[in-house]
């Protein structure tokens, strides 16, 4: 029997054919069915365009490294970032610096406690003034285009950074280098305006680039240097694509045969890139997200805790009543920096309120737990000051990670009587106010430097600076240890920890900038990868890496 | 009746018009956001020296007409220069972005017009009830549900849990055509969701209406092949209004396909986009918005003489 539903029962059309003749009716349902099978089909193949291709992309995603005398080499270890190298900033730190020590070296890197070893300098020894350093290069290094590496390409590093526009964090202790003196192509002395004690902060963060294609080294079309690995293709947007460099100086290194970074800017798709093994690596799982990986069978998480920077909650001291100490100590004993660390930061670093990270010399146990949460007094402080209550506004970064820190400061803040307002604002409005010194009354946001030596914060950190910082605190004394800092080379001395300790109690006395935990790099990375390290600059090291 | 040609060159100058205005305010409102290339380029732990530096080098420095002027004459020549943050020639960076953006925009227009085809036919013709209730749950659902949400249900479903289909990134079509079209299947599924179902909600409309229409009915009553019937009495009535329809849904898709892009890892114009804009990258986010705005025209051109060659009676009006 026809079913008299073949075509849309409110339509006349129906009605008049299913009681008129029962041919048409029964006719009728062919269309529909043969243009929705139709249309079926070809969704149908399409889909099966991909599902049953040549081959699978989830497989080809994980093809395995071979093992050649017990230690696996070769393989594609891929990296997940969030954000895209940008060659503008090679010159700078900047959010995405791994792929610098993959395709250059540096002078010098530091081990867990700042202690330099050799990289390209291979040996190194200060003039008894302090004025001078003498290098000794190491030999048979070559670029990737085959030009062997010289004390030349080492003046020309120095001369590069002390240029602004690269926009070097650590300008200020490059162009402390006043001359060079060349011994051979493999030695040099560095000669000093005055002691520099954060000479080996430059040679960490300084990468070794060729000098005849630096220019477009900083528009991205050919990155020419001495490191592992080679630059096969950027592609703006993707990531980057490097492959073994064959004649790297490390004998028998790297292991890996070529390293692809690709950018993954959304937090819950990099998240699903490392839990189904598209990507093996990433240091850019946000703190909320952590949660989610930490369990995730064949995935593990670990710690840098030498510190990468610091989340901090900046006062503006023009701002009545904040250019009152004791009210921005009360500030400083309002946060609850534990609380914080937990919720907005996955657990993952250390909650302090100072800058330090525990690998710093100027870290002392009692400094970081200088202050800790107390409404109690944060509200007795304020009535000192004479004080009932404050609004106040704060401008934070709209990303969800920062207005999840600055929402907790506004919750306890409250708790000490503090109203806060705040004022998401997007990172490059923010860093415009920052560097304009316009800043409302408060404002959040993190900072780098204090995982390196301690005189690099006030000398490269601009909300530190002691000339000329964004919370317009100005102190002679603040001045003239900081300068006694960045121009002593009494490292590990009683004299030198002093000093540290006493720029230490000025911030916490100042509170002009409240720190409120250190962060350090967070890393997850699939059960295969071995070997993996950072330097204090976060650059990416893959010379002992492996898949296995 | 006026020629295709006329038709044209009568829309033409509206268009230009529209370009010119588009140019001015999108280079007016990138000036009156604060923050600028220099800014973000020297990052939150530089100083103001390195900030004047950066923009003198950038030519930050001259004034805004004289800027504007500058990048009016980089269209005019079609030498769009270099991007002062992202990195590479910005025509470079837009042609790779619109190569992908226009893989996964037609990979979704071409679900778009598969499903919502299929749901269209089925929801207007199907003989079940049931058929057709279900085909209403669904294209609600896919309006209803935002493509944030599609997007991470549908990775968990075939990346993490069954892994069959990558979470994200892009092979492309042309490089690696059987592993492109699996990278591009979940984006494009996503992208098209909503779209299938506002074009199958309107076909069926269509549809439904033509059928009651008089030469349809004779047509009927004359004993043509239902296929027949279909493809010469029913959907010559129903499409002209979905082509319209399909030419904004265009549009929708590519506004749609930034957020896409960030879900899937999948370097389009959206990503570069927000890439740009939040770094302030003026050429990159000038250029490529006036391209946005160039290419929304040129969409709505094509519909009108599309709608034109449907039914001739539109040009004589």
């Amino acid at each position: 029997m026809t079913d008299p539903h073949s075509f849309p029962p409110p339509s006349p059309y129906l009605s008049s054919s299913a009681e008129t003749s029962a041919a048409p009716a029964a006719a009728s349902a062919g269309p529909a069915r043969r243009a929705t099978l139709r249309a079926a089909g070809a969704g149908a193949l399409f889909l099966g365009l991909g599902l049953t291709g040549c081959r699978s992309a989830v497989a080809e995603a994980e093809r395995p490294a071979a093992a050649a005398g017990g230690t696996a080499r070769g393989g594609t270890l891929r990296v997940a970032v969030n954000a895209d190298f940008t060659p503008a900033l090679l010159f700078a730190q900047s959010a995405q610096s791994y792929q610098h020590r993959l395709l250059y070296n540096t002078l010098t890197r530091y081990d867990d406690r700042l202690r330099p070893q050799p990289e390209l300098a291979t040996a190194w020894s200060y003039a008894k003034d302090g004025r001078s350093i003498r290098l000794t290069l190491r030999q048979g290094v070559t670029y990737h285009d085959g030009r062997p590496f010289t004390a030349d390409d080492v003046i020309f590093a120095v001369r590069n950074l002390q240029n602004p526009v690269r926009a070097a964090q650590l300008r200020a202790t490059a162009a402390a280098v006043t001359g060079f003196e060349k011994h051979g192509d493999h030695a040099l002395t560095l000669r000093l305006a005055h002691p520099v004690a954060n000479l080996f902060d430059l040679f960490e963060f300084m990468i070794i680039a060729d000098r005849e294609t630096v220019e477009d080294a900083v528009t991205g079309r050919k990155l020419n240097g001495t490191g592992p690995f080679t630059l096969s293709r950027w592609s703006p947007g993707t990531g980057l694509s490097l492959t073994r460099y064959d004649r790297y100086w490390k004998p028998g290194r790297p292991y890996l045969d070529a390293v692809e970074l690709r950018v993954v800017g959304q937090a819950d798709a990099l998240v699903s890139a490392l839990r189904t093994g598209q990507s093996h690596l990433s240091f850019n799982v946000p703190g909320k997200s952590l949660a989610l990986v930490e369990n995730a069978p064949g995935l593990t998480v670990t710690d840098y805790a030498t510190g990468a920077g610091a989340y901090y909650l900046g006062v503006n001291t023009t701002v009545r009543p904040l250019d009152d100490r004791t009210v921005r100590q009360a500030l400083a004993r309002a946060v609850d920096r534990d609380r914080l660390l937990r919720q907005s930061l996955g657990g993952h670093g250390l909650a302090s309120a100072t800058p330090w990270p525990t690998s710093s010399p100027a870290y002392s146990e009692a400094d970081r737990t200088h202050y800790t949460r107390d409404p109690g007094r944060a509200r007795a402080l304020l009535k000192s000051a004479g004080l009932g209550g404050l609004d106040l506004p704060l401008l934070h970064l709209s990303t969800p990670g920062d207005t999840s820190i600055a929402e907790s400061i506004q919750y306890d803040l409250r708790q000490a009587g503090v109203r806060v307002t705040l004022e998401p604002t997007d990172p490059a409005t923010a860093q415009k106010r920052l560097i304009a010194q316009s800043m409302p009354a408060l404002w959040t946001m993190s900072h780098g430097f204090a995982q390196v030596h301690p005189a690099t914060l006030a000398v490269s950190a601009y909300p530190f600076n002691e000339a000329k910082n964004t919370s317009h605190f100005r102190s002679p004394e603040y001045t003239r240890i900081v300068r006694e800092a960045w121009t002593s080379t009494d490292d590990g001395t009683a004299a030198a920890r002093a000093r540290y300790a006493r720029i230490s109690r000025i911030l916490l006395d100042e509170a002009f900038i409240i720190d409120l935990a250190v962060r350090g790099q967070v890393q997850v990375a699939s059960t295969r990868v071995r070997g993996v390290t950072l330097n204090k600059f976060s650059y990416l090291n893959l010379d002992d890496a492996r898949l296995v | 009746m006026r020629s295709y040609r006329s038709y044209l060159l009568g829309r033409l100058p509206s268009a230009l018009l529209v370009l010119l205005l588009a140019s001015v305010l999108i280079f007016a409102i990138l000036r009156l956001v604060p923050g600028d290339p220099a800014v973000t380029l020297a990052g939150p732990d530089a100083s103001p020296e390195t900030v004047a530096a950066l923009r003198e080098r950038l030519g930050l420095d001259g004034s805004p007409p004289a800027q504007y002027a500058a990048w009016l004459g980089s269209l005019v020549t079609g030498d769009l220069g270099p991007s002062y943050v992202v990195g590479g020639e910005v025509a470079d960076l837009i042609g790779d972005g619109l190569g992908a953006t226009a893989e996964l925009t037609l990979g979704a227009l071409l679900l778009t017009v598969l499903l919502g085809g299929a749901l269209g036919i089925l929801g207007a013709t199907a003989r079940r009830g049931w058929v057709r209730a279900a085909v209403r749950a669904f294209t609600t659902g896919a309006l209803s549900v935002p493509p944030f949400v599609t997007g991470v249900l549908l990775v968990l479903l075939f990346s993490v849990t069954l892994g069959v289909l990558p979470p994200g990134g892009r092979v492309a079509l042309l490089d690696a055509p059987d592993l492109g079209v699996q990278y591009l299947l979940l984006p494009a599924l996503c992208l098209a969701l909503p779209s299938a179902a506002v074009l199958g909600r309107y076909l069926g409309d269509g549809i439904e209406r033509a059928l009651t229409e008089d030469h349809v009915r004779t047509a009927v009553a004359a004993g043509i092949a239902p296929g027949r019937l279909l493809r010469r009495h029913v959907l010559p009535g129903a499409l002209p209004p979905v082509v319209t329809l399909l030419g904004m849904q265009t549009g929708h898709l590519l506004g749609g396909a930034v957020l896409v892009e960030a879900i899937f890892a999948w370097p389009g114009l959206g990503q570069l986009a927000e890439q740009a804009l939040t770094r302030r990258d003026y050429p990159v986010v000038q250029d490529l918005l006036l391209l946005l705005v160039a290419v929304f025209v040129l969409v709505q051109l094509l519909t009108d003489l599309a709608y034109a060659w449907l039914d001739p009676r539109i040009r004589g009006e």
